[in-house]
Parts: C-alpha cells; sequence; structure tokens
C-alpha cells in the first residue's frame, strides 16, 4: 500500500506535467492577443502620458523636459480649476440623479408593470446609451434652442417665455446634467432590475408579516439588499461622471463662460487645440488620481454600508 | 467532411488551431496597408497629398481639377483627402493629430482662422516660387484684391494665395422688411439705422420671429461690431517686409500704402471703451428682443430659419447664396447689403488657399498644385454654384448668382474696393485658445447688465493675455 501510494503521486505528476505544457501554451496563445493589445493601447499610453507630463511638447517641435512645471501651471489655472469644480458638482448632481432614477423606475418596472411589459420597458430604457452621445447632443441642442427649439415651443402652451437654456449659466448646465442623465440612467437601471431580482420574495413576506409595507418596505428590506448593487453601480456611475466629455462639449462648448467646462474638455482643449500635451497630460494625471482616490474611497466605505445577504 | 468509413472525420484541436492560425495570416495580410497605414493618400508613394475639410464627396468634387492638372503636369500624382470637421478649429486640430502621427499631408487647405499657425509652425513660405513665377502670377495677382492677399502674408513672407474668401455682409430677408413698411437700406446705414430696422421687423412680425441672428464665433459674431466700430477685442498691428510683392504685383494699386508684411495680433484689447460700446450696442439688441442670445458655435440651423422666413437678418458672406437658394429662397426673398457703418464701415473676411508643408516630399510639385490651383480655368472648374466667393474679381459676376440671387451681388466684391481697410478675422498662431477665450465671454457679456458685461470683458481680458503668454 505504500509502495503504491510512493508512485502514484510520481506518476500523476509527469503525467500532469506532459498534459499541462501544452495547455499553458495554449492558455498563453489565447491570452496573447488581449495581453498584447492592453500592453499597447492601454498600459503603454498610461505610461507615455504619465511621462509626457514632464514635458512640454506641441507635437511639432521635440519635447523639452520641464519637471513638476506643467503641474505647477495647471494647479495656477484657474480655468482648470473652474472645470475641476464644475466636474465635481456635476458628478455629485448627475450621479445622484441617475442612481435615484434608475432605482426608482427599477422598483416600478419590477414590482407594478406585468412581465411583457417589464421586458419592453428594460430595452426601451437603455436604448439611449446605445446611441452616440454626440448624436444625441447635436439633437438636443436643437431641442432646447431659445428661439427655435421644441421645448420653448411646448412650454408656450402653459405660459412659460422662452427660457434660454444654452446661454445662461444655470441653464446650460441643467441641460447637460439632464442629457447625461436621461442618456445614461439606462444601465444603472438594468443593474437595479438584476439586484431586485435576486432578493428573495421570502423577504418580503417576512417583512410584511412585520408591517413592513410600503415606502418602509423599499426603505428597511429593499435598499439594504440592494446595497451591494448600489456600490457597483454608483462606482461606475461616478467614474463615468468624472470623465463626461461629449455632452457639454458639443451642447454648450463649456459655456457661456466656463460654466459647464469640465475637467476632460480641458485636456482636450490644452492638448488640442493648445498645442500643450504636457499639461493636457498633467490635468490627465490628476484627473486619474481624483478617481482612484474617490474609487478608493468608496470601497473603504462600503464596509459600513453594504449589507451581503 | 466523410472519411473512408462514412464517418463525419473528426476535427482535431491541431486542425482548428492550424485554421485559425491560418485565418489570422491571412487576416493580417489582407489588412496590411490598413495596419501600417500605407493606404493613407500619398504615403508609400511619391503621390502630392492634398488635405481639404470636407467629405469624400468634396473630395470627389476636386476630381475635375485634378484630371486637368494631370494634363498639365502628367509627371506629378494627385491625391485628394477629404477630412470631416465641424469648423476650421476642428479641421487644424485633425490635421495635427495627422503631423503627430507621422502622416502629415504635402498641401492643406488653410482658412485665415489657421494662415498664422500654418505660417508660424508649419507651412512653408511661396516667396521664392512667387519670384520665379512673377511673369506667370501677374495675371492672379491683378485679378484679386490685395486685402485677400495680405491676409495670408506673415511677417513679410506669403504662404498662401486666396482662393475664395467671404466678408460678413448683412443679409435680410426681404419679406419682413417690406412687412416693415421698409425699403433696402443705404449702402452707408448706420448702427442706429440697423436698430431702427430692427425694432420696425420686430413690430410687424410674429413673436417667433428674430430680426437679428448672430452667432458666437470668430466669423460673423461680435467681431464685425468692433471692425465696425474702429477697435477690436485684439489689438491689431502690422509687420513690416514684403515690399517686394507689394512692388511685384500692385505697384499701381491705389491702396498700396496700406500694405504690410502682414497682421500682428500679440495683446489683448478687451478693456478698450470701444470694445465695451460695441458689446453694450448688442447687449441692448437682445435686452430688447431685437436680437438673439448666441449660442456657441451656433449656425448650423441657420439657412433653414433664415430661408423659412423666421430671420429678418443676419451677417454672412457669399457663401450663403447656394445653401439658401437649395432651401427654397427665391433671389427676389433676401437680399445682402454692406454691414452697417459705426465709426467706419471697416468689414471683416475670412479667405482660403492652399499651404505647402516644411514637411512636403516635393515642394517644387506642390508650388504646381498651388499654382494651378489659383488658375482661372482651375477655379472655373470648382466654383461652379455660389457656395463661396472666388477671390478671382473676375468670376464674382452675373453669371453665378443667375437665377440665385442676391440682386446686389455686387456687394460681395465691392465690399473690398469701397472698404480697403477691411481686414481679416483675428487669428493669431495660438488662434484656437483666443477663439475660445473670445466665445466662451461672449454670452456672458450680452446677457446680463452692465456689471456683467464689464466683468465678461475683464474675464475676457485675463484670458486673452493667458492665450497669448502661451503663444511667446
Amino acid at each position: 500500500m505504500s509502495t503504491a501510494t510512493s508512485i502514484r503521486p510520481r506518476t500523476r505528476s509527469a503525467a500532469a506535467k506532459d498534459e499541462r505544457h501544452p495547455q499553458r501554451w495554449l492558455a498563453w496563445a489565447f491570452l496573447a492577443p488581449t495581453v498584447v493589445g492592453m500592453g499597447l493601447f492601454t498600459l503603454l499610453p498610461i505610461v507615455a502620458s504619465l511621462a509626457l507630463a514632464f514635458f512640454r511638447w506641441d507635437i511639432i517641435s521635440p519635447p523639452t523636459f520641464v519637471g513638476f512645471d506643467n503641474f505647477a501651471e495647471v494647479v495656477q489655472d484657474p480655468t482648470v480649476r473652474v472645470s475641476f469644480l464644475n466636474t465635481i458638482m456635476f458628478v455629485i448632481v448627475a450621479v445622484a440623479l441617475q442612481l435615484g432614477v434608475a432605482l426608482a423606475l427599477a422598483i416600478m418596472v419590477q414590482e407594478k408593470l406585468p412581465a411583457w411589459l417589464r421586458v419592453f420597458f428594460r430595452s426601451a430604457f437603455f436604448f439611449p446609451l446605445i446611441l452616440s452621445a454626440a448624436s444625441v447632443s447635436i439633437f438636443m441642442r436643437y431641442l432646447f434652442n431659445e428661439q427655435f427649439g421644441v421645448v420653448n415651443w411646448l412650454l408656450s402652451f402653459v405660459g412659460i417665455p422662452a427660457v434660454p437654456w444654452l446661454t445662461t449659466p444655470g441653464g446650460s448646465a441643467a441641460v447637460v446634467i439632464l442629457v447625461y442623465v436621461w442618456q445614461n440612467f439606462g444601465f444603472s437601471f438594468l443593474l437595479f432590475i438584476g439586484g431586485l431580482a435576486s432578493i428573495p420574495n421570502e423577504t418580503y413576506e417576512a417583512a410584511a408579516l412585520d408591517g413592513a409595507t410600503g415606502l418602509r418596505k423599499h426603505l428597511h428590506v429593499t435598499l439594504p439588499l440592494l446595497s451591494p448593487t448600489t456600490l457597483v453601480a454608483s462606482v461606475m456611475a461616478i467614474i463615468n461622471a468624472l470623465q463626461v466629455f461629449d455632452q457639454p462639449y458639443v451642447l454648450t462648448r463649456g459655456g457661456p463662460g466656463d460654466s459647464t467646462r469640465t475637467a476632460v474638455m480641458v485636456i482636450f482643449e490644452s492638448a488640442f487645440q493648445r498645442l500643450e500635451f504636457g499639461q493636457a497630460s498633467a490635468i490627465g494625471v490628476i484627473l486619474t488620481i481624483i478617481i482612484l482616490a474617490i474609487t478608493a474611497a468608496q470601497l473603504r466605505l462600503s464596509k459600513r454600508f453594504v449589507f451581503y445577504q | 467532411m466523410p472519411g473512408s468509413d462514412g464517418k463525419l472525420r473528426e476535427i482535431t484541436r491541431r486542425t482548428a488551431l492550424g485554421a485559425l492560425g491560418l485565418g489570422i495570416i491571412g487576416a493580417t495580410t489582407a489588412s496590411w496597408p490598413r495596419l501600417t497605414g500605407m493606404d493613407i493618400p500619398g504615403r508609400g508613394d511619391s503621390s502630392l497629398s492634398i488635405a481639404i475639410m470636407g467629405t469624400a464627396a468634396d473630395a470627389a468634387a476636386r476630381q475635375r481639377v485634378i484630371d486637368a492638372f494631370s494634363k498639365v503636369h502628367p509627371e506629378i500624382r494627385v491625391k485628394v483627402q477629404a477630412i470631416q470637421a465641424v469648423d476650421w478649429k476642428d479641421f487644424f486640430t485633425k490635421i495635427l493629430t495627422m503631423v503627430a502621427a507621422g502622416t502629415p499631408p504635402d498641401v492643406v487647405y488653410v482658412a485665415t482662422e489657421g494662415a498664422q499657425l500654418f505660417a508660424d509652425k508649419l507651412a512653408h513660405p511661396l516667396d521664392e516660387y512667387l519670384r520665379r513665377d512673377a511673369a506667370d502670377m501677374k495675371e492672379y495677382f491683378a485679378d484679386v484684391h490685395p486685402s485677400l492677399v495680405e491676409a495670408f502674408m506673415y511677417k513679410g513672407s506669403l504662404f498662401q494665395l486666396p482662393i475664395d474668401w467671404n466678408a460678413a455682409n448683412m443679409y435680410y430677408n426681404t419679406g419682413s422688411l417690406r412687412s416693415a413698411g421698409l425699403e433696402r437700406p443705404a449702402d452707408n446705414w448706420t448702427h442706429t439705422d440697423f436698430r431702427a430696422t430692427l425694432a420696425a421687423m420686430r413690430k410687424a412680425n410674429t413673436s417667433d420671429f428674430t430680426p437679428y441672428y448672430w452667432t458666437n464665433r470668430l466669423f460673423g459674431g461680435v467681431v464685425p461690431w468692433l471692425y465696425a466700430n474702429d477697435t477690436s477685442f485684439l489689438k491689431e498691428t502690422k509687420s513690416t517686409g514684403g515690399d517686394w510683392l507689394w512692388t511685384t504685383f500692385y505697384a499701381n494699386d491705389p491702396s498700396r500704402s496700406l500694405r504690410s508684411g502682414g497682421y500682428q495680433w500679440l495683446e489683448p484689447n478687451a478693456t478698450d471703451p470701444r470694445v465695451f460700446e460695441s458689446f453694450d450696442y448688442l447687449r441692448g439688441l437682445v435686452k430688447d428682443g431685437l436680437g438673439v442670445r448666441p449660442e456657441e458655435g451656433g449656425g448650423s440651423s441657420l439657412v433653414g430659419l433664415f430661408a423659412s422666413g423666421r430671420i429678418g437678418t443676419t451677417p454672412a458672406g457669399g457663401y450663403w447664396v447656394q445653401g439658401l437658394n437649395e432651401a427654397g429662397m427665391t433671389e427676389d426673398g433676401f437680399d445682402v447689403q454692406f454691414f452697417p457703418r459705426w465709426r467706419t464701415q471697416r468689414h471683416q473676411f475670412g479667405t482660403a488657399g492652399y499651404a505647402i508643408m516644411k514637411t512636403a516630399k516635393d515642394k517644387d510639385a506642390a508650388w504646381e498644385w498651388v499654382k494651378f490651383s489659383a488658375s482661372l480655368d482651375a477655379m472655373r472648374l470648382v466654383f461652379t454654384t455660389p457656395n463661396t466667393t472666388p477671390s478671382r474679381r473676375s468670376m464674382v459676376n452675373e453669371q453665378l448668382y443667375a437665377g440665385k440671387g442676391p440682386r446686389h451681388w455686387k456687394v460681395f466684391y465691392d465690399t473690398l474696393d469701397r472698404f480697403p481697410t477691411t481686414g481679416p478675422i483675428p487669428a493669431p498662431p495660438q488662434q484656437a485658445a483666443v477663439e475660445t477665450a473670445l466665445m466662451k465671454n461672449v454670452s456672458l457679456a450680452v446677457s446680463g447688465d452692465e456689471a456683467q458685461l464689464k466683468q465678461a470683458l475683464e474675464s475676457m481680458q485675463r484670458d486673452l493675455e493667458l492665450a497669448l503668454r502661451r503663444q511667446a
């Protein structure tokens, strides 16, 4: 018995070695395109843009090393500061709206609608997400035109005078947020639908026996049990919102003044309009650090507020 | 596939991997020109690569010119690459991206907005070629107004030959004017006459009618009003040099003494009292419902709105005629007049022409293209409809506007003759940053009270200082 035991592992090991080698080779062969692609198109640009942040480069002349000058200039630039503040404000309002609308609609669709209508609304609410943000923004720009837009035309029927949507700071910020939320809430909506479906009916039945119905049921049962989904949805929504570009760029070009200028818009303007690629990279590095910090904070806080069944 | 025993032959892993490998090799081979960028026009062969702003249809429209050029220069192969862009700023961004990618075109069609950016960093001066071919070029310069040429002078050298151009004249809807009981405005109408015209139009039309529609951009926005008020948001000076060109080609021109080595915009001027006065005038138009609050970069829907009779007046150039015609306007439905007079009646214009890149493989061949494109034969092939104003005076004629209007099409070229100080769009090498600094403050400047206007102009001054300092 002991002999057999001492032989068997060796035999297995030798056989496994023979079998594993080609499998390892195969695994690498399948992984290679992704690894090479990630290396070339994700890792290399990240490293290159990090390095570029320490150079002054206008595409045309050779780059010159400037140390931390780009960071110093960026921090002192009032437009950059305003754009970061705008971005933070945008994230707070847009993400709150996006998650709020998505959750409310998910509960409504999941609870109140028959199965065939649920399928329809799942697709309908997701549909804006597959549209090009630039096309949607061009279209919305027409809708919200002060003189000739459909929105003001409709408002005129209820006696509301023409609203300068895109030419006042408040109006333009509202439209940018509205268009962004309309286009993006569908993703969070789908996550919440999935989360809601995973909550067992027994839990609601038990809660109902304890007298929890209506809003209380959702506050004390749905929201806590949905917290892992909310965490994922909020992390993704915040990361996306911090990178908002298309909607403000097409709708308002960042104006009036700097009222809707965002961090990524300033990166684009620095690089491709002012030809200051070093400064653009420096802003990009700062934005990345902010995104990492916020995400880390969210994950840390999640230990307190996220409940797993 | 059945085997000898009648069973389907098993596809082994080795066969599958082999097929996959062959597939990858085949796909890579087939797409090799794309992967390596060899299919980029002019790359990998000796063709002259020419970039224009537009669609593939615009590139195809150039084919007749390419064919004509090939007859004259069979040894030079030409490829035109159309680059789609929202505006000139966007187009230049894409050209710069091509430069960064190591695939710059040899020749680029550049408008005033980017003329100094190209002259300063990317383009090759035409001086040596013009001196060499002066005899051939005399006919061209005799047909082109010197104001247009001066717009392409930079630090004493000429970088482009103007091919087309447009001034910010004032278009008006004849029906709206008539309904207000007004006649065609006088050639020397003033900014106060203009305001009275708008007020009369406002009174005579429905509430959804806009007497004055204007856009927030470098051309046709606030700048024509600044020029008419003898000021600008940038201090305008001129550089020395270029005498050889004026002496050679414009020795007898009445405006010869005005000509220079090119425009310079080195300092901001947004806090000039006349700038305030001009903005305040526009603020008044907005406040009284005579003019729109301009959106940033707006104007894409303007032709349709004007053609539908919902706009009374707007500043635009000859490029608008074809669009209005296609939108259904008859030649009597609209007309054009000079921009209103204030302290002066100096107009704003923009022009465009081909620039040879410093990196061009064969600059002599590029020059032949530039020279040919400026010839009467080539321009006749390009400008068959009034969708811009040709730089050659002889081509701005009855025939071009026949059946399309406007009745007073002569206003287009007369703008240069009647007002020889008429100047180009103020666009230093940092045009993009300067345009952003202007645009972002215009809406605020004309939307609030006097204090907000003052604040917006101070902000514009700061932004311009920053933009121009970066330039230095």
